[in-house]
């Protein structure tokens, strides 16, 4: 058996066809395209099929700023002032043909077996879009090896030689090994331009553009917005952002918001007031100034959350740190410059998790956790918005 | 590609391309390409990213694909040009799929069959090997992953794979030979010495 048959065993009972007719029961895409895009309203020209674009080498390299990595900051400043000083010039902000946006993303990993001897890894990738008024646009996605997050683990990398590979603990427990991949080859990013899709936490452009610009009347549309919005549950259950209470609300509706805020084609006056929604939400605070993950300064907005995981996608916890959510802003502007996912309290202990498909019994433990070794305030991920801005200038084609 | 087609509406004659220039005039004939071509590319998403992804990929796939049928030219297969829509909204999922492929690795779990697995028979040499691929699958670039899963979950020719992704054929045979390369480090050594 080679690799390809290997390849082809795998995820079999994922493979069976299902009837066309069962599917168009359950996948209604012709609601998706008229709600979508209305006929009589047009984009841009679309280049359906594009060559590999290459973008340069290092041409978007993240430099992790030594303050953003400890996570002090300084200077605090009431939180109300900063939201609505960025809500206000949010609404000042030009607008244009084209929403267009760079993100970079980005995991902290711990390798190395102590705290005297460990290194932190930064996994990343990226994308760059841009999305027209009516939904229609064009997106690239961006590959980026791992590096050491800071200067310092930089140096302790080398000392360990440079390993292309690095080895990581298995978190649940099971005794396997993960690696993350840190050769040089994967330095210079590769892409293509392609369509992209127009749904944005179950909202459609055109939808967007039509969200009320009154804070209040806008929060009770987005509480009404339905998906599976639990960390972790063990069925996918569909219900509305009001079902939710307590910091489950904050960090479902904070989803939304930052949507809005970040790859979401939102006019000036929804994203003023989606900044304004924000600043009502409970345990929301203003914690100073700090540099993101580009480098770039700007006022903190922290919101308390106790997991960090993608929301609706698994069935058991993920981690046993607490950990909180802050938003990087440029009041000045009301761009939102990044999300950062910091330590609030690191892992600690273990907890059995049942057992999982192959019916091995699971249990998270602290010394397998990517955030073992890190401190209150530590990096834990984040992502960061390099472009996020209205412009005239259509996509490269 | 795989057709599934209904009898009595007249369109079963038609290639896709007729059938995307009358869809402009009747927008409901389009649904005999959903017919056509939903199940294959269903199945190939869910395998790559789960139940859930693939009810959404798929819906919005064809709804592109829809909206965007005057710019189909018909020099490319129809179903080449839906794949490569279907492929780009993959690719906007990298970065689960590859925690996915992970969390597979590390955990002997697989994500994506949350849900499926009381319906899977023999599982065994899915779990001794399935783990040590995802591994492998989650250190592939996002080109490396789309050739290869293409060809090996796709059941697409290395041509039908070049169309899709726009690449020359000698680029996608590179991609889907390093791709190998490193698929076969990770299973044990008496089985890729083969």
């Amino acid at each position: 058996m080679n690799e390809l048959d290997a390849l082809r065993r795998m995820r079999t009972v994922l493979a069976q066809e299902e009837h066309p007719e069962r599917l168009a029961q359950r996948i209604d895409w012709q609601a998706a395209a008229k709600t979508a895009l209305p006929p009589s309203r047009r984009g841009f020209k679309i280049p359906l099929m594009f060559a590999a674009a290459t973008l340069a080498a290092g041409a978007l390299v993240v430099y992790v700023q030594s303050d953003v990595v400890s996570g002090r900051s300084t200077a605090v400043v009431p939180q109300g002032n900063v939201l609505l000083v960025a809500a206000t010039n949010a609404e000042k902000a030009p607008f244009g043909k084209y929403w267009h946006t760079k993100t970079i993303m980005g995991e902290i990993n711990a390798v190395g077996p102590t705290v005297a001897n460990h290194y932190k890894v930064d996994s990343r990738q990226g994308n760059e879009a841009y999305t027209d008024r009516n939904g229609m646009g064009v997106q690239m996605f961006v590959d980026f090896a791992d590096v050491p997050l800071t200067a310092q683990d930089r140096k302790k990398w080398q000392a360990a030689g440079s390993p292309e590979w690095v080895p990581i603990p298995d978190p649940i427990g099971l005794g396997r090994v993960l690696k993350l991949d840190m050769s040089a080859r994967n330095q210079s990013a590769q892409g293509w331009w392609m369509p992209t899709g127009d749904s944005f936490h179950g909202l459609t452009s055109t939808q967007i553009a039509d969200l009320p610009t009154d804070p209040k009347a806008l929060e009770n549309v987005l509480l009404g917005l339905e998906g599976n919005w639990r960390a972790y549950s063990s069925k996918a259950e569909v219900e509305p952002i009001r079902a939710l209470r307590g910091q489950e609300r904050v960090r479902a509706l904070s989803d939304v918001v930052t949507i809005l805020l970040s790859k979401a084609p939102a006019p000036p006056a929804v994203r003023a007031a989606a900044w304004r929604v924000l600043a009502a939400q409970p345990g929301v605070q203003a914690a100073g100034r700090a540099t993101d993950p580009l480098g770039r300064t700007g006022s903190v907005i922290s919101l308390p959350l106790e997991t960090t995981v993608p929301l609706g996608l698994f069935t058991a916890p993920q981690q046993l740190g607490k950990y909180h959510r802050q938003l990087i802003v440029n009041p000045d502007t009301g761009i939102l410059l990044a999300i950062v996912d910091r330590v609030a309290s690191p892992p600690r202990g273990r907890r059995e998790i049942g057992s999982g498909d192959d019916g091995r019994p699971r249990v998270l433990e602290a010394k397998n956790m990517p955030d073992r070794f890190s401190r209150p305030g530590d990096l834990a991920s984040y992502q960061a918005f390099e472009v996020a801005e209205w412009t005239n200038t259509p996509p490269p084609n | 590609m795989a057709m599934v087609s209904h009898a009595g509406d007249g369109l079963d004659d038609l290639e896709d391309a007729q059938i995307v220039a009358a869809s402009l005039r009747d927008p409901e004939k389009f649904g005999e390409l959903f017919s056509r071509h939903a199940s294959r590319l269903h199945a190939y998403i869910r395998r790559r990213l789960g139940s859930v992804l693939a009810d959404d990929l798929v819906s919005e796939t064809f709804a592109i694909a829809f909206r965007q049928r005057e710019r189909y030219d018909g020099r490319a297969d129809f179903s080449a040009w839906l794949w490569g829509i279907a492929s780009n909204l993959i690719a906007k999922h990298h970065r689960h799929e590859t925690r996915m492929y992970r969390a597979f690795a590390r955990t002997g779990v697989d994500p994506a069959e949350d849900g499926v697995a009381e319906r899977a028979g023999d599982r065994a040499e899915a779990a001794v090997l399935g783990p040590q691929l995802a591994r492998a699958l989650a250190s592939l670039g996002t080109q490396e992953r789309n050739a290869v899963l293409m060809l090996a979950w796709g059941e697409l020719s290395y041509t039908e794979i070049a169309t899709v992704l726009d690449l020359p054929l000698g680029t996608v045979k590179a991609k889907i030979h390093r791709a190998r390369k490193k698929l076969r480090k990770a299973l044990p050594l008496e089985m890729s010495d083969e």
